[in-house]
């Protein structure tokens, strides 16, 4: 067994849960990471619960998953925090609906949140409710497709300034919309 | 600063100074790599400050979830790509934490020293080019003399020079060569002798204290705040190494200070840099004193020989060492189902990795927590109130790479 298996606090995690009971699910401690999941409406006042009362001050990620285009709910958003004094980490889940991935933002309680959530965004199409300036940061802003979801393939789809449908999209690439949000099944993806 | 915050922009009459938008980069030569700031310019001084990336985007996340574990290594050479050794070691222990193995104690101390060579090289390139922008040609001139030796160092270890992929999950490539403890021996004698050297150039010299104190300050709460990491989170005031906090290569076998700034400006920031160096090669002194004998690749469970390599000279002489190899490079690794995090402290801060894997060959979710990334997006509280001239200044002593921000 590998000896990095002290990295989460599960006695933080228990204490999230102690503290919001109805918004999260017991920890889950899984090769030495504790994982609390929580309900998307409540996540911003969990995380501030962690930062403000159990030390976890410093922000260390915030990213987007993927489960497949057949998996309901389909997406994750998980926060890694860190408690600067002991060095622990707690990991925050959230899981979002296939359509519509809508998740509150997590800017008013990190700042440094603001561009991992752009990039959440940018990869998997998940809007972040509230933040200020949510554009694309690593693809180009004329990219109509959200590469990191499943059904995106890895050599990608040729240029993409060629007229065709957008993965994830219900709007020709080429009108001018570049952020497409999911509104019904996709017609036409692979 | 403050001289430049106070500077009345009025120009007589009711006429007012107009912002000028002027655009660094991406091609910039102090923007290192692809970088792009929109400065906004009131005269001389930033009003506003965008940092605007992904010009080296390469779709690492994605390629990831389409290779297998062991092919991703190449992938991790080319995310700082000044310290690739030290990427090679992170992604190993993250896939070993995910699979719950553990390489055997002399990989261990050979990663430590591999980690500790990029870390060197790394801080080296930073500090020479940050004294570049500067206007101080020497400083890089001289750090690339060590430099050199470094790599020099790594080709030995691996045979490439920069684009090592030397770690294995459960162990590494090959072993050292016979002739690397003496020539480690003497880099590592010579090294602090050289780091006088550029401090002699740097620490007191009267412009440079000038070009850096009390500029490009971040505060404590900015940092935690902006997830920095690393030089960057230590040169303002906080206390927090991963190789103290959560040792990993048992760094806990070895002896070294963390240097911590007060004030968190630039000078903070080059002196945790240079302090780390010269703590870098006292870890090396110990790494290679008590370097224990012993295999370098993990054969202590059945999980690990379904999911560790053979060694490579057995492969090339041995039949039943090719078919090894030829099942867990095709379909014998066995990842569990579930997912880990795992950062490690690499020469810009935290790398982490991020892996999910729902059992098998690949990765369902490989994410990479590159340190530049984070580190950058502070330039846009840190840069406004300063003159143009002191962009160079703070972005030199934040010391970032394109290749992990961008990915």
């Amino acid at each position: 067994m590998s000896t990095l298996t002290d990295h989460g606090d599960p006695a933080a995690g228990a204490a999230l849960h102690a503290a919001f009971p109805a918004a999260t699910d017991e920890p889950v401690t899984w090769h030495g990471d504790v994982t609390v999941q929580v309900q998307p409406a409540h996540e911003a006042a969990v995380i501030r619960h962690a930062k403000d009362k159990l030390g976890f001050e410093l922000f260390i990620d915030r990213f987007g998953a993927d489960r497949g285009e057949d998996s309901e709910p389909r997406f994750d958003v998980i926060t890694i925090l860190c408690n600067v004094q002991t060095g622990k980490r707690l990991h925050v889940r959230t899981t979002l609906p296939a359509l519509d991935p809508v998740c509150p933002t997590l800017v008013h309680v990190f700042r440094g949140a603001d561009w991992f959530e752009r990039e959440a965004w940018d990869m998997y199409g998940i809007r972040f409710e509230g933040h200020p300036d949510l554009r694309r940061i690593l693809m180009p802003d004329i990219f109509p497709d959200f590469p990191l979801r499943k059904e995106y393939p890895v050599e990608g789809q040729g240029a993409f300034a060629a007229p065709r449908r957008a993965i994830g999209g219900n709007k020709d690439a080429t009108d001018g919309h570049v952020a497409i949000i999911k509104t019904q099944p996709t017609e036409g993806a692979q | 600063m403050t001289d430049a915050r106070t500077l009345d922009v009025e120009v007589g009459d009711d006429r007012h100074a107009e912002a000028m938008m002027i655009n660094m980069g991406p091609q910039h030569p102090s923007t290192h790599g692809v970088l792009r700031l929109v400065l906004e310019l009131d005269g001389e001084v930033i009003a506003k400050a965008e940092p605007v990336i992904g010009y080296l985007h390469r779709g690492k996340e994605k390629i990831g979830e389409n290779l297998s574990w062991h092919q991703f290594i190449p992938y991790t050479d080319r995310l700082d790509y000044l310290a690739p050794l030290a990427n090679n070691v992170a992604y190993a222990v993250a896939c070993e934490k995910l699979m719950g193995i553990d390489a055997p104690p002399r990989a261990q101390a050979i990663r430590v020293i591999c980690a500790e060579l990029a870390r060197i090289s790394a801080h080296l390139l930073g500090l020479g080019a940050y004294a570049m922008d500067l206007g101080a040609m020497t400083v890089f001139l001289w750090t690339f003399r060590e430099r050199e030796a470094i790599y020099s160092l790594i080709e030995r270890i691996c045979g490439a020079r920069f684009t090592t992929s030397y770690t294995r999950i459960g162990g590494l490539e090959r072993d050292l060569p016979e002739d690397f403890p003496a020539k480690l021996d003497a880099f590592v004698k010579e090294f602090p002798g050289r780091v006088d050297e550029y401090e002699g150039l740097l620490s007191r010299n009267k412009i440079w204290i000038r070009r850096t104190q009390g500029v490009g300050v971040i505060t404590k709460e900015q940092a935690l705040q902006y997830g920095l990491t690393g030089p960057n989170l230590r040169g303002s005031g906080i206390e927090f190494d991963q190789r103290k906090v959560h040792p990993y290569c048992g760094y806990e076998q070895y002896e070294f200070e963390v240097p911590i700034g007060s004030v968190g400006d630039c000078y903070d920031r080059y002196m945790c840099r240079v302090i780390e160096m010269r703590e870098s090669a006292r870890i090396l002194r110990q790494a290679l004193d008590t370097l224990p004998a012993g295999p370098i690749l993990n054969r202590d469970s059945q999980d690990a020989l379904k999911t560790v390599l053979p060694e490579k000279e057995k492969v090339l002489t041995n039949m039943e060492a090719l078919i090894h190899q030829f099942m867990v490079a095709t379909d014998s690794i066995n990842a569990p189902v579930g997912e880990v995090y795992f950062g490690a402290e690499n020469p810009k801060g935290e790398l982490g990795f991020f892996l999910r894997s729902d059992g098998g060959l690949k990765a369902d979710r490989l994410r990479i927590r590159g340190p530049s990334f984070a580190n950058l997006q502070v330039l846009r509280e840190v840069l406004p109130g300063h003159m143009i001239a002191d962009v160079m200044a703070i972005l030199g002593s934040i010391d970032f790479v394109m290749g992990e921000c961008d990915r």
